[in-house]
């Protein structure tokens, strides 16, 4: 795993944001970015440079999963793994964001050891 | 119109009436008077018809709104126990931080010790003050002090990623407590929809506003079940790998 990989982290709470990076950081990576909804994130994605998003689901503006969808459609960002860290927990969001092309989904709140398991489970199978 | 045309049928009566007294005629005067008065009865009777009807219809329409039902008897409910899931979560952020605390100071401050002393001694022994055998004495008082150290920076780091990870309630508390807010703005509109009913005399039916779409769930809380809803981050992986993944 590229440890120089961009990350978006999209959050609309800063502290979530902050955290997440926080997080990412202590597992080794350093080239993080952030936006507070989809709105914002997607100029950016379309943009280009990202590695890997991690999204929240319930933002205003765009949520994680139009989000996650428009990534999906997007012929340069399709590939893209995408992380959703979200406190939605009913089966039919978990089944939507998988049929929309989740890579992993966590429910808040989260430790430190399950965002690298599912990072590194990501990582490991795009690798294989 | 309807007025104004009890009116003209009014003055026509009334016509008839001062005719009939200037022309003596006792029997008619008397006979339109009565049929005049039971003509008001009637009418009052109609207005206190309308107005029974009408409280009946708005009676009727407070039974049938689900929106107010579901306030009183789930969303009120809800939103205490949502409140006291906040209380809980920013009761359990607070002693996760101040307990990691706890373990990280006594750390730091005996660091702080440990090099303070060793740094007297280590300018002691640059300025070759130091006998042979204090030297010996302070090299194995840096041996340990490395190791501690890095038993120590892993103690600091460990806690501080507590600390960390414990700010997460407040994006957590901060869905539950925009939820309430929502909640609140809800009960202030069906309160000003309720006087604005008792206080007007226009039919209440008819003017129920189209229900609010349903918005996300967020964060689950305790005591409240959301159906089809997980509980653990296990599940999640359980029902994921279930899809394929």
């Amino acid at each position: 795993m590229d440890k120089n990989m961009k990350i978006l982290v999209v959050d609309d709470f800063s502290t979530m944001r902050r955290i997440v990076k926080n997080l990412l950081r202590e597992l080794g990576f350093t080239n993080l970015d952030e936006a507070d909804d989809g709105q914002t994130a997607w100029p950016k994605l379309k943009a280009g440079g990202y590695d890997f998003l991690v999204t929240d689901w319930n933002m205003p503006g765009m949520t994680g999963i139009e989000l996650l969808k428009m990534v999906r459609a997007n012929p340069d960002t399709a590939n893209m793994p995408v992380l959703m860290v979200t406190a939605e927990q009913k089966r039919e969001q978990i089944i939507e964001a998988a049929q929309a092309g989740v890579n992993g989904y966590i429910i808040k709140p989260f430790t430190a050891a399950t965002l690298k398991e599912k990072i590194d489970k990501i990582f490991a199978r795009s690798a294989g | 119109m309807q007025d104004e045309d009890d009116r003209l049928e009014l003055l026509a009566k009334a016509k008839q009436l001062v005719e009939n007294i200037e022309a003596k005629n006792d029997v008619g005067t008397g006979e339109l008077l009565s049929a005049m008065s039971i003509d008001r009865e009637r009418s009052l009777f109609k207005e206190v018809g309308h107005l029974t009807r009408q409280l009946h219809d708005n009676l009727a329409s407070f039974a049938l709104d689900e929106q107010l039902i579901d306030l009183t008897g789930k969303e009120i409910p809800d939103a205490k126990e949502r409140l006291n899931y906040v209380i809980e979560m920013t009761d359990d952020a607070a002693h996760k931080t101040l307990n990691a605390i706890d373990e990280i100071l006594p750390v730091t401050t005996e660091m702080q010790q440990k090099s303070e002393e060793l740094s007297k001694n280590w300018k002691r022994f640059l300025g070759r003050e130091l006998s042979l055998e204090e030297f010996k004495d302070m090299s194995g008082e840096i041996s340990k002090f490395l190791e501690s150290s890095c038993v120590n920076t892993k103690i600091v780091s460990d806690k501080t990623n507590e600390i960390v990870l414990a700010q997460g309630y407040q994006d957590l508390t901060g869905q539950i407590i925009k939820k309430v807010i929502a909640l609140v703005q809800n009960v202030e509109d069906s309160l000003v929809d309720l006087v604005r009913i008792a206080g007007s005399h226009e039919d209440a039916t008819g003017t129920h506003k189209e229900e609010e779409k349903k918005g996300l769930e967020g964060p689950v809380v305790p005591g409240i079940v959301v159906e089809g809803a997980v509980n653990s981050q296990d599940e999640v992986d359980d029902l994921l790998s279930s899809l394929g993944f």
